[in-house]
C-alpha cells in the first residue's frame, strides 16, 4: 500500500472519515470552552438556553440573583432530555418524560408517586449535573466540567492580542443574523478563515479596502490572532467611506479576524463586529452561524452613513468573475461577497478530497503557516497532548 | 500555640475627625513571615490597661498585595476601653505586643481568576472589605468588584479618599456606592442610596451591576443584626450559601449579655490530664480555668478568632458571642470557652 495521504500535517482521512469526526467530537469539541451564544440572549431570571457542545448538551439558567447556572440538560431519572432549546421556566424544571422536577438550582424536588414506587430514594443525590459557564467578549461559554476553572486560563493569553472593541456598548443588528450549512469539513472551514494567502486572490475585489501585505498574525495556544489595517485608499476618508458607523477610535483603526479555539471565528472590524461559529455536523457537513453588532446609534445615523459611502463601495467590491463571465445568477464568484467566495472555495476544496488522484502541493510559507499551525493544534488535541 | 510578638508601631493616622486611627506596624525581616497575612485577617493586641490585661482582635485594613505596611483601623466605640485608649494614645515609635494574623474569612486573589466580588460592609466594618478589595485591584485583573457601603453621614466614611483614589485607577472594575443613613444631606455628596442595606439595596446593586463574570462571591462585614440580614436577603433571591462569607468585625461582636451565668463545678480535658475546678457565676469557662492555675488555648478573649475552642460533653452553658463558630459546629457541642458562662451546676469540657 503506498503511504497514508497527508493534508501537510493532518493525515487527508481527517477531512472525511467519520471515525476521525467521532475522535474530535470527543477530544475536542466535548473537553473545551463551547461558544453557546450571547451574552443578552439570557436577560432575565428564568430563561434558559441549550447548547450542544460536542458530545454534551448544556443548558443555561438564570437564578434571581442574576448569576447563570450551567447543568448537563440530562434527567436524572433515565435521562431525558430536560428541556428544548430556549424558553423561560418559573421555579422549576420538569422532565416531560415522567414528570421528574428540579429547581433552579438543579436539586431534584419532587418525584411523582414517590412514597409508593421509590420508597427510600435519596433525592438529594439525583441533583442535575452540574457544567461550568461565564460570560466573555459579550458572548456566553460553557464547560462541560464543572471545575473547568477560569476561562481566562483558556482565553487569556490570546485576548490582548484581539480587537480594542468595546463589545458590550455594540447591540446587535438581528437582521444579519443568519445560519448556513458548508459541504466541507470543520477544518476546512477554519482553514480558510486562516489562510493568509487568500486573500489577494480569491477575494481580489472584495477586500481590497485593507492591506494584506501589512498583516501580523500567530497562534497564542490554540487560539490565532490576526490584525490588518485598512488600504490608504478606503482610510484616507474612513468618515465617509465606513459602510456602518465607526465602532473604534480613528486611532485604532483596522481588522481583527481571529479564529479561537475550536471553530470560534470573530470579524472585529472599523465599522462592525461579528462573529463566525463553525460547528461540525459531520466529516463533510458544517454549520456557520454569523451574528453581528454594530454602533449602538439611530437609524437615521445608519442611513446617512450608508448614503455618503455609497459611492465608494459601488466602485471598490467587484466579483471575482466578471457578470459576463458568471454561470448564473447567483454565481457566488460574480457576487462581490466574500463570504459567497469562501464558501464556494471550501467546497470546491472538499469536493476533490475523495478524489484517488488527489494529493496536496507545496504550502505557502508565511501565508498558509496558520493552515498547518491549526492542523498541528487538532492532532495534539486528537492526541491527547493538550488538556 | 500562638505567641504574641513586640511589633514597633511605624505611624498612626487619625481618620473621619478624630472618630477612628490607623496604626501602621513595622514587621522586622525575621517576622515578616510569621506576619504574612490573607486579605480579611485579623490581629489579635494585648495591652496592659489599669493594671489588667485587655486583648482585642481588629481587622487588618491593608491588602498583603499593595506594598503598604500592616495597618489596623481602630474606629472609637462608647466606653471601648482599648478603641479609646488607641485612638487617644497610640503613637508612632510605640511597642504593642501583636499575635500573628487570624482568620477564617478571607479573599485569596488570584492571577487568572475572574470573578464578581460584591461586598456589603458598614461602619468600621469596612477594614477587612477594603483589604480584600483593594487585593483583588492589586492581584486579580480579571475581576471587577462592587462596594455597598452603609455609613451615617458623609463625616462618617472611613476611606473615602483611598476608595476615590481606587475607583478613579480602576474605573472599568471597580464602583463603590455609598449609602448613606442620616436623612438630611445638605453635605453637597450624592450617595447612591439613603437609608441602609437592606434588601431593597441589595436588590438594586445586583438588578444595576448584574455579574459579567459568572463566578460571584459575597462579603459582607458590617455591625449588629447587619450581617444576619444582608446574608437573609441574598438567600432570598438564591444566591448559593456557599458563595456568602461574613464576619462580625472584631469590634463590634453581637454580644448577647442576657444570660446570667451560674456557679458550677467543672470537668476540664485538658492535653492528656482530667481537672476539677469551681466556676464563679460571674466567669467563663477560660477565666475559671486560668484562676484555678491551668494554661488552656486562647487569643482574642472576644470570641472572633475561635482560638478558645473547646467540646462541651456534658452540661449547657450560654455562650454571649459565638461568631467563630459555624451553627452546625455549636450543634456538634463546639463553644467558645472565652464566651461561655454556665446554665446548668456541672459541666464536662475537653479541649481538642
Ligand atoms: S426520564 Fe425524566 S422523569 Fe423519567
Ligand atoms: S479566644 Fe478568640 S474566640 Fe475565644
Ligand atoms: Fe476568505
Amino acid at each position: 500500500m503506498s503511504e497514508k495521504k497527508m493534508m501537510h500535517v493532518l493525515p487527508l482521512e481527517a477531512y472525511t472519515s467519520q471515525a476521525w469526526f467521532d475522535r474530535e467530537q470527543e477530544m475536542i469539541f466535548s473537553k473545551t470552552w463551547a461558544y453557546a451564544g450571547f451574552a443578552e440572549d439570557i436577560s432575565e431570571p428564568g430563561q434558559y438556553i441549550s447548547v450542544q457542545a460536542g458530545l454534551n448538551n448544556i443548558f443555561i439558567v438564570m437564578g434571581r440573583d442574576r448569576r447563570l447556572r450551567a447543568f448537563h440538560n440530562i434527567c436524572r431519572h433515565r435521562g431525558t432530555q430536560l428541556i428544548r432549546a430556549v424558553g423561560k421556566a418559573q421555579k422549576a424544571l420538569t422532565c416531560p418524560y415522567h414528570d421528574w422536577t428540579y429547581d433552579l438550582e438543579g436539586n431534584l424536588i419532587s418525584v411523582p408517586e414517590e412514597q409508593s414506587e421509590f420508597k427510600d430514594l435519596d433525592k438529594s443525590c439525583l441533583g442535575l449535573k452540574k457544567a461550568s459557564v461565564d460570560m466573555w467578549r459579550g458572548m456566553l461559554f460553557v464547560h462541560p466540567n464543572p471545575d473547568a476553572g477560569s476561562i481566562m486560563e483558556w482565553f487569556g493569553e490570546v485576548e490582548p492580542h484581539l480587537g480594542p472593541h468595546n463589545i458590550e456598548e455594540l447591540v446587535e443588528y438581528p437582521d444579519a443574523r443568519v445560519e448556513y450549512e458548508i459541504k466541507a469539513n470543520w477544518k476546512i472551514v477554519v482553514e480558510n478563515y486562516i489562510d493568509v494567502y487568500h486573500l489577494a486572490h480569491l477575494h481580489s475585489g472584495t477586500l481590497a479596502m485593507y492591506d494584506h501585505a501589512k498583516a501580523e498574525y500567530g497562534f497564542f495556544g490554540p487560539h490565532y490572532a490576526f490584525w490588518e489595517p485598512l488600504s490608504e485608499d478606503y482610510a484616507k476618508d474612513i468618515e465617509k467611506n465606513a459602510p456602518t458607523p465607526l465602532v473604534l477610535p480613528l486611532d485604532q483603526l483596522g481588522a481583527s479576524v481571529p479564529m479561537l479555539f475550536p471553530g470560534i471565528g470573530l470579524a472585529e472590524s472599523e465599522s462592525n463586529w461579528a462573529t463566525f461559529i463553525i460547528t461540525p455536523l459531520g466529516p463533510q457537513l458544517s454549520r456557520v452561524e454569523n451574528r453581528v453588532r454594530l454602533k449602538n446609534a439611530s437609524e437615521w445615523e445608519f442611513q446617512k452613513q450608508q448614503w455618503r459611502s455609497a459611492s465608494f463601495w459601488s466602485k471598490s467590491i467587484k466579483g471575482k468573475y466578471s457578470p459576463e463571465a458568471a454561470e448564473h445568477d447567483d454565481d457566488p464568484m460574480a457576487s462581490g461577497d466574500f463570504t459567497a467566495e469562501d464558501i464556494y472555495a471550501c467546497e470546491q476544496q472538499q469536493k476533490s478530497l475523495k478524489s484517488p488522484y488527489f494529493e496536496v502541493g507545496a504550502s505557502a510559507q508565511n501565508g498558509e503557516s496558520p493552515v498547518r499551525q491549526h492542523q498541528q493544534v487538532v492532532l495534539d488535541f486528537v492526541e491527547g497532548r493538550y488538556l | 500555640m500562638s505567641d504574641f510578638h513586640r511589633l514597633k508601631v511605624q505611624d498612626t493616622k487619625s481618620l473621619i475627625g478624630g472618630m477612628a486611627k490607623s496604626v501602621m506596624f513595622e514587621v522586622s525581616t525575621e517576622l515578616t513571615e510569621t506576619f504574612l497575612w490573607k486579605a480579611g485577617q485579623h490581629l489579635t493586641l494585648r495591652f496592659e490597661l489599669n493594671g489588667e490585661e485587655q486583648r482585642r482582635s481588629y481587622s487588618i485594613s491593608s491588602s498583603p498585595f499593595s506594598g503598604d505596611p500592616l495597618r489596623i483601623t481602630v474606629k472609637r466605640v462608647k466606653d471601648g476601653l482599648v478603641s479609646n485608649h488607641i485612638n487617644d494614645n497610640v503613637k508612632a515609635g510605640d511597642i504593642i505586643e501583636v499575635m500573628p494574623p487570624f482568620g477564617g474569612f478571607y479573599l485569596e486573589p488570584g492571577e487568572t481568576k475572574r470573578r464578581t466580588h460584591y461586598f456589603f460592609g458598614a461602619g468600621s466594618g469596612i477594614t477587612p472589605l477594603f483589604s480584600m478589595l483593594d487585593s483583588v485591584m492589586c492581584a486579580e485583573p480579571y475581576s471587577v468588584a462592587y462596594l455597598a457601603y452603609g455609613n451615617k453621614n458623609h463625616k462618617s466614611i472611613i476611606f473615602k479618599d483611598e476608595f476615590d483614589a481606587l475607583c478613579d485607577a480602576n474605573k472599568d472594575r471597580l464602583a463603590v456606592l455609598h449609602v448613606i443613613s442620616d436623612s438630611s444631606l445638605w453635605s453637597g455628596f450624592t450617595p447612591w442610596r439613603k437609608g441602609i442595606i437592606d434588601k431593597a439595596a441589595i436588590e438594586a446593586l445586583i438588578n444595576e451591576n448584574p455579574p459579567y463574570a459568572q463566578d460571584a462571591q459575597y462579603y459582607i462585614c458590617g455591625p449588629g443584626g447587619m450581617n444576619t440580614a444582608v446574608k437573609t436577603a441574598l438567600m432570598s433571591f438564591d444566591v448559593p450559601a456557599d458563595r456568602i462569607h461574613m464576619e462580625s468585625y472584631g469590634g463590634m461582636v453581637e454580644v448577647d449579655d442576657s444570660v446570667k451565668g451560674r456557679a458550677a463545678k467543672v470537668e476540664i480535658a485538658l492535653q492528656g490530664q482530667t481537672h476539677l475546678i469551681n466556676m464563679a457565676a460571674d466567669q467563663t469557662v477560660l477565666q475559671a480555668a486560668r484562676a484555678a492555675g491551668l494554661s488552656p488555648p486562647f487569643s482574642c478573649q472576644s470570641g472572633v478568632c475561635g482560638a478558645c475552642r473547646g467540646k462541651l460533653n456534658k452540661g449547657t452553658v450560654h455562650m454571649r458571642a459565638s461568631m467563630a463558630l459555624e451553627d452546625k459546629e455549636i450543634q456538634q457541642g463546639a463553644i467558645l470557652t472565652c464566651q461561655s458562662v454556665a446554665t446548668s451546676d456541672s459541666l464536662s469540657i475537653s479541649y481538642g
